[in-house]
């Protein structure tokens, strides 16, 4: 095992506490509110805000964005209501983090949130959940509900004269509310598509106010910063990415599942030390290491450390955490063509590039998979992926186009036998489902 | 005001601007097709990127603001393959069926394309079939293939009129542009979704099918005249077998008056002008029928007529009723026949309540006013009002009836039709003399010696002045139909007769006239009321 085998779990504690449900007495027996009682009202907000700068806590959501930094945006007299947002609309395939947490340790996000409130001045919070998290949104109203009648919520909190009101929001189905300004649309009431930035959520968000929209498992880790201090969390993992992660392994592997590990694991590790290797004995083809939108990387990359910046030097991204593992029998183009069809099913339409080339990708990878294929396809594919990224409201037409142009460019033989042999070469191969 | 360079070109926005609009002032085109400068900004299209020094992306023109120091470029590889893409990707599912598409002529999506987009599709899959001539409302009719979703209808709707029946339903290359559950496009501006519309998705019930773009001779500029907020129109005319036929009105940008906007009403009011049921020739009575007749003939008649009443009764016993319909030539020339020639006080222009100073009032919050005439204000302004001792209307019609008048001229308005408290009837039956202009038969009409046949806007010059008071030309964008003459002709005809000429005949002599005596409009020169029209006290305020 290596340094990482040694490593102490924090958002995922509770999974060594036997018969463990995640309910308000559970969490206070073992530790949980002791942050909230450590700083509300003893801690200044702004210094709330800077220990959680100090902590280095980058987003978990998909950016990687600092989480104090986003906080430090809020203006500090807008005269208007600030609001929090929790993003729980974890969409991205591949990725299942944000449910485990809220399913079996929800308390530990509303600390997190009510934490985060207290930082920047926010006295209505919003948690939106996604819609086909129906336990998960079972789950959550029975916490809220708990800390109401703690006193964790609602007036004058502990004493502090912090006040808190927390509302639940389910989401109705669509993969784009977890983008951070189509999800304050969908609360809003509205359709949830992305909005023109700037102006940025922290200054023009939730009903045009200031307005954080932080991810479920960012803010489940504020209470453990406050409580130990960002000096404890930075020496968790490499120095720009502090503190633990929840990698979503799934695949073929033989222990699918959340990880959470420092950020300074290789790829490696996490295949074959964490989630069992392949099964089965066969070869490694590929990995998508941060979601369907992030950039595939082959076997050569695998002394890659999972960190958000190694990732992106290996020109991929850390992403939501997804790590997809493939194996040898595993058709590149029959991934394109699911990826793209879920892309083309998730746009929402806006913007011409996107919702014209969401659709144009896919059609034109299923058709490759289904022996209809072109030689000119593949420069086609390339180009429409140039002319999709980095031109649109928000960036899913980049996380479209990005996997396409990794399976090209690092199988591209895989596609031009597609299209020689007018017919997909893994068709019927053991273990790959038949189309 | 920011001082920016685009393309080489320094520009200096008039105060904060965008890209897009500092490059409009200084005559740089942007493409765009979801930008209207009369709705909010969403930035959907993509049209409209720009490469701008120092920002890693291209940016939106429509949203991002004009900088000092920016370095703009609209025409660099980068944009013209990102506009190349868009056009491309607008194309995938669009039919191309300009053939046969109302638009095709007048078209940004065909423009673009032709001047930036790809020459040919590079793409193999089969288009997304939609629905196609779906009923949105009472004028627009909506091709659902042919939309490319930029979603000016959805903001016109919501943010003119403030009705919001369309919306944009299921998601990426499903998305369509609807009607909500229950809804119709039936708002009373309706009508503008077609002109804003980039493509021929929403097209015009009534002008669907009915000509070419190039089949369109003339674009004339005209004034609205169904109500007294002056909106400013384009008339466009096809010339056909039978004759020039007004096929369309749109609205002409008027940031004053209309800015880009224009009624249902207005719009789409004008097939009256080709009726077949419009009077052709002037109609005088025999007996207790009326007949068509020649103009001369009936001049002359009227002419013998009111020359015996004028000798036998004076001419307190003439009255003139006459519609603030008309131009204010046209009113000053029938002031000066009534006024000044035959020298009877009893004329007016006030036929409804709400034509009173002061009572025409807004009917929405956008355009549409109470006072459903377009030159009240020039009548006033004008004084075609009762002279010392003079009778309004509902005193004509009173002293009518009490036989204290023999003669009532009545231009242009159904009086029995529009004064049902009033006894128009019996009054215009015990008159020796009742003269009517009219586009139609209609009840007053039909009570007349003699009638005759009266112009459309859309067949005359001259200018109105609208409830802001300001001027504004009309311009003929067809010819008189039939034996239709001016009121000019009509009235020099029979001033001609009686033996006081009436001088003036075209409609910028008649203006020289008005501008030289006393009133409102003196010294404004004909040639001063420009496109945007012109309100004489803004004028004068200038050195």
């Amino acid at each position: 095992m290596t340094e990482t085998g040694a490593f102490e779990k924090v958002l995922t504690r509770y999974q060594t506490i036997p018969g463990y449900r995640g309910t308000l007495p559970e969490y206070e027996a073992h530790g949980g509110y002791q942050a909230l009682h450590t700083v509300l009202g003893k801690m200044a907000p702004a210094e709330v805000v800077d220990a959680v700068k100090r902590s280095g806590l980058r987003g978990r959501g998909g950016a990687g964005f600092p989480c104090g930094m986003k906080w430090g945006f809020i203006p500090k007299d807008s005269g208007k209501p600030v609001y929090l947002v929790v993003n729980g609309d974890e969409s991205e395939p591949g990725t299942f983090k944000d449910r485990m947490l809220i399913e079996e340790e929800p308390h530990q996000i509303l600390e997190g949130v009510i934490l985060s409130s207290y930082a920047i001045g926010c006295h209505l919070a919003f948690l939106y959940c996604r819609g086909e998290f129906v336990r998960g949104a079972q789950v959550l109203q029975r916490t809220i509900a708990e800390a109401y009648d703690k006193g964790y919520l609602g007036r004058n909190i502990l004493g502090s004269g912090f006040d808190l009101d927390v509302i639940q929001h389910r989401g109705a189905g669509a993969y784009i509310c977890g983008e951070e300004t189509g999800l304050l649309e969908s609360l809003e009431g509205k359709r949830g598509q992305p909005r023109p930035k700037p102006p940025f959520p922290a200054v023009s968000g939730l009903y045009r106010c200031p307005t954080v929209v932080n991810n479920v498992e960012t803010l489940s880790n504020i209470p453990h910063i406050l409580l130990r201090g960002p000096e404890w969390f930075t020496a968790i993992g490499p120095p720009k990415s502090t503190g633990p992660r929840l990698f979503s392994v799934s695949g073929h592997v033989a222990r699918p599942g959340n990880y959470e590990l420092p950020m300074s694991v290789t790829l490696r590790q996490l295949i074959f030390e964490h989630a069992g290797g392949i099964p089965g004995g066969r070869a490694l083809k590929a990995v998508i290491p941060g979601g369907s939108s992030s950039p595939v990387l082959t076997p050569a990359h695998l002394d890659v450390t999972m960190d958000f910046d190694s990732l992106a030097a290996v020109g991929s991204m850390g992403g939501s955490g997804a790590v997809v593992v493939m194996d040898e029998t595993t058709c590149m183009v029959r991934v394109g063509e699911i990826v793209s069809r879920f892309y083309h099913h998730e746009s929402c339409g806006q913007c011409t590039q996107c919702r014209e080339g969401t659709a144009w990708l896919h059609k034109v990878l299923r058709r490759i998979e289904h022996g209809q294929g072109r030689k000119e396809d593949l420069d086609l594919l390339l180009d429409m992926c140039d002319n999709m990224k980095g031109k649109t409201i928000c960036v899913l037409s980049d996380a479209a186009a990005m996997p396409i142009e990794s399976y090209l460019k690092h199988f591209r033989d895989e596609f031009e036998r597609h299209i020689r042999d007018r017919a997909c070469p893994f068709a019927g191969a053991a273990g790959v489902r038949k189309h | 005001m920011p001082k920016l360079t685009i393309n080489g070109i320094e520009v200096t926005t008039a105060g904060p601007a965008t890209i897009l609009e500092a490059a409009k002032s200084a005559g740089i085109e942007i493409p765009h097709y979801c930008y209207h400068p009369g709705l909010s900004i969403v930035g959907q299209c993509r049209m409209c990127q720009v490469e701008v020094e120092k920002m890693p992306k291209l940016v939106t023109a429509c949203n991002t603001s004009a900088a000092d120091g920016m370095v703009v470029t609209t025409n660099s590889p980068k944009v013209e393959k990102a506009r190349r893409a868009v056009l491309e990707f607008y194309l995938l599912n669009h039919p191309l069926d300009c053939p046969i598409c109302d638009r095709g002529g007048e078209c940004p999506l065909q423009d673009y394309t032709m001047k930036y987009g790809p020459g040919e599709s590079r793409s193999v899959e089969p288009k997304v079939q939609r629905a196609k001539h779906v009923v949105l409302g009472p004028h627009v009719i909506f091709d659902q293939e042919r939309c490319i979703l930029c979603t000016r209808c959805i903001r016109f709707c919501r943010e003119v009129p403030k009705t919001g029946e369309l919306g944009v339903f299921a998601r990426g290359d499903r998305s369509e542009i609807n009607l909500f559950p229950g809804q119709m496009l039936d708002n009373a501006y309706s009508g503008n979704v077609i002109d804003i519309c980039p493509v021929g998705a929403l097209t015009s019930r009534q002008y669907r099918f009915q000509s070419r773009p190039w089949d369109l001779i003339r674009h004339t500029h005209s004034v609205c005249p169904l109500c007294s907020a002056g909106c400013n129109v384009v008339l466009d005319v096809r010339d056909k077998q039978s004759g020039n036929e007004l096929l369309r009105i749109n609205p002409r940008e008027n940031m004053a008056v209309n800015r880009w906007w224009m009624c249902d009403e207005g719009r789409f009011t004008f097939r009256y002008h080709h009726d077949p049921d419009r009077l052709m020739l002037p109609l005088v009575k025999s007996g207790d029928q009326q007949h068509t007749s020649a103009p001369e003939a009936v001049l002359d008649s009227v002419a013998s007529a009111l020359a015996h009443i004028l000798a036998a009764q004076g001419a307190s016993s003439i009255g003139c009723i006459v519609s603030s319909r008309h131009t204010n030539e046209e009113l000053f020339l029938v002031r000066r026949f009534f006024r000044d020639l035959l020298q009877t006080p009893h004329v007016d222009h006030r036929v409804r309540p709400v034509q009173m100073q002061a009572s025409d009032a807004p009917e929405d919050a956008i355009l549409r006013r109470t006072d459903k005439t377009a030159n009240s204000h020039g009548a006033r302004d004008l004084d075609v009002l009762p002279g010392p001792d003079g009778l309004d209307t509902a005193g004509m019609i009173e002293a009518a009836r009490a036989g204290r008048l023999k003669a009532l001229f009545v231009f242009d308005e159904d009086l029995a039709q529009e004064r049902p408290d009033l006894p128009v009837a019996d009054a215009l039956r015990g008159l020796d003399l009742v003269v009517v202009t009219s586009l139609f038969r209609h009840a007053t009409a039909a009570l007349a010696h003699a009638v005759f046949p009266g112009l459309g806007f859309a067949e005359k010059e001259g200018s109105f002045t609208n409830y802001q008071g300001r001027i504004q030309k009309i311009h003929r964008a067809l010819e008189p139909a039939g034996a239709c003459r001016p009121v000019a002709e009509i009235l020099g005809g029979l001033a001609g007769r009686l033996g006081k000429p009436l001088g003036v005949v075209t409609p910028e002599q008649i203006w020289t006239e008005i501008a030289a005596q006393p009133g409102p409009y003196h010294g404004i020169d004909w040639q001063m009321i420009g496109p945007e029209g012109i309100i004489p006290s803004e004028v004068r305020k200038e050195p």
